[in-house]
């Protein structure tokens, strides 16, 4: 499957009350996911694409579009980098049907 | 907020919601504490509603919670690149009420189910996240919000806050999920006009269809697709076990997944039309039996996805979560009523309750099922391409003999699998499915 499927596309659908300045999940220590993380498998799982493999080997990081299922924390066992919080009450994703 | 509660839930889910329900409809003071916007607004299910474990607590549902349509047929799939394979049951019994199962749209009906908490006179506060349990020794004794002086206080708090359980993880109640313990499932919900849908399916008035389908739509990874039928709007989605998303060397995202299966042959003309109003994801706690941590102890209980209740071989989870917790108010209420305090002993009943329910009868059931699947791709991969190949080979009249066709086919499961593969998969399912 090498479908290139613009994931924007879907997420520009939903409702998001996004908490400014301070995002839920972050990566612990960046250098790690450069460093010692081969396969950088947030970067193809999160289901809204918050996780973007650079050029340079890095992971990046963007929560605006998190629909909060938790698969990053979860896959990332081998280094534990993410650091995973709900949004302050009434941030993030908020489902009009679910 | 330093009140003291005899019961606080955390989370609006329907487990969270038939706990907070069932408490203060007994009288006792109750505080539910949900983080989204509204209860649902955070709550993604395909859905189906199993009406019997809601009658339990209310028996008059269906007067006024929002459902969408009862499901007169039922249809399994099993596909591969340009084909399926199926059966579909229907049936004039499922059409006399009261009916046994209805879709329904989540944010919907949580938001309907929290009225109803609030009735029976739960106090309920939105857009409030918990941030960790508070403990006074072993005990615990209220929680921590992310409000100023956010810290209440309860002789029991229930633990409904969903998949993820963050709240017992962070008191060290349990561990961290495995990734082969829950599946990754994504979905969209598309619009179009009620009369499409019904001359589509077959259906009329609030009669329903739902799909169940696997097979190559999961990309050869252990997972299942579905398709309901909602009033004016049809909910399509896959998952698969995020430690197969998480180790497939074709590194397919759930959306690629997810658009795959729309453009399949034999599922683009019945959404062709629909305007994709909302894309959800959500974790599904599937490892069953084995997976079920332990669920209560001083001052504590887990219920629904947290204690990750589901069965995953019947696709049926929202019925589990409100049998739990319902089952965990009841413990609660007997509690406050024996009046020997909230330890864990006194809570032991929650765990009796769950052993004598079909709750942990179904799941210990099923108990070997996960890893069956787990660790025989082929019943994804290999087994329906075969089926699929064995209906064309057979149903198609092209001056071939039918005992020739015959041979074609069974050289063609012996060439797939060995007889040994072949009687040891039968062998595997009978065993799981006993």
């Amino acid at each position: 499957m090498s479908t290139v499927v613009n994931v924007e596309e879907k997420l520009f659908q939903n409702r998001y009350k996004v908490d400014h300045g301070r995002p839920h999940i972050k990566i612990r220590q960046p250098e790690l996911c450069r460093n010692e993380c081969k396969v950088q498998s947030c970067t193809f799982v999160c289901p809204a694409a918050c996780y973007k493999a650079e050029g340079n080997g890095a992971v990046t990081l963007i929560t605006d579009g998190c629909l909060e299922c938790g698969s990053c924390r979860i896959i990332c066992t081998e280094l534990s980098n993410v650091e995973w919080e709900y949004p302050r009450g009434g941030h993030g994703i908020l489902f009009k049907f679910g | 907020m330093s009140e003291k509660f005899d019961v606080i839930v955390v989370g609006a889910g329907p487990s969270g919601n038939a706990a907070a329900y069932t408490a203060a409809k007994a009288g006792l003071s109750v505080l539910q504490i949900e983080r989204g916007e509204y209860p649902g607004s955070k709550n993604v299910q395909g859905a189906i509603l199993y009406a019997n474990a809601l009658e339990q607590i209310i028996p008059d549902f269906r007067d006024d919670a929002p459902l969408e349509r009862h499901i007169i047929e039922q249809r399994m799939w099993v596909l591969d690149d340009e084909s399926f394979v199926g059966t579909h049951f229907r049936s004039d019994d499922y059409n006399k009420p009261p009916y046994n199962r209805y879709t329904i749209i989540r944010a919907q009906f949580d938001k309907w189910f929290s009225s109803k908490v609030k009735e029976a006179g739960a106090l309920v506060i939105c857009e409030t996240t918990v941030e960790c349990l508070l403990m006074d020794g072993d005990q615990v004794v209220g929680v921590r919000c992310d409000r100023q002086g956010g810290e209440v206080f309860a002789d029991v708090v229930i633990l409904a806050d969903g998949v993820n359980s963050t709240l017992a993880r962070k008191a060290g109640f349990h561990g961290e999920i495995q990734a082969g313990n829950v599946a990754l499932a994504v979905k969209e919900i598309l619009f179009m006009p009620q009369e499409t849908i019904e001359a589509r399916f077959n259906v009329k008035d609030e009669e329903g269809v739902v799909i169940e389908m696997f097979g190559k739509i999961t990309d050869g990874l252990m997972g299942t697709g579905f398709l309901y039928t909602n009033k004016d709007s049809i909910t399509l989605g896959v998952g698969c076990m995020l430690s197969d998303f998480k180790s497939n060397p074709n590194r397919t995202s759930p959306y690629a997944m997810l658009e795959k299966m729309k453009a399949h042959p034999s599922i683009a003309p019945m959404i062709a039309g629909g305007e994709m109003k909302e894309y959800c994801a959500h974790l599904i706690p599937e490892g069953g039996f084995h997976a079920v941590p332990k669920v209560f102890g001083n001052g504590w209980m887990i219920v629904g996805d947290s204690g990750g209740f589901v069965n995953a071989v019947h696709r049926e989870g929202s019925n589990l979560a409100m049998t739990t917790g319902r089952l965990a108010a009841e413990t609660a209420i007997a509690a406050k009523a024996a009046g020997k305090g909230f330890a864990a002993k006194q809570l032991a009943g929650y765990k009796s309750a769950l052993d004598e329910s079909f709750v942990m009868k179904d799941l210990h059931k099923y108990r070997d099922m996960p890893s069956v699947f787990h660790d025989n791709s082929q019943f994804f991969t290999t087994y329906p391409e075969l089926v699929n190949r064995a209906a064309r080979t057979m149903l198609t009249v092209d001056g071939i003999d039918k005992k020739t066709k015959e041979k074609e086919i069974f050289s063609s499961f012996r060439k797939s699998r060995s007889l040994a593969g072949l009687a040891g998969d039968a062998f595997k399912l009978w065993r799981a499915f006993r």
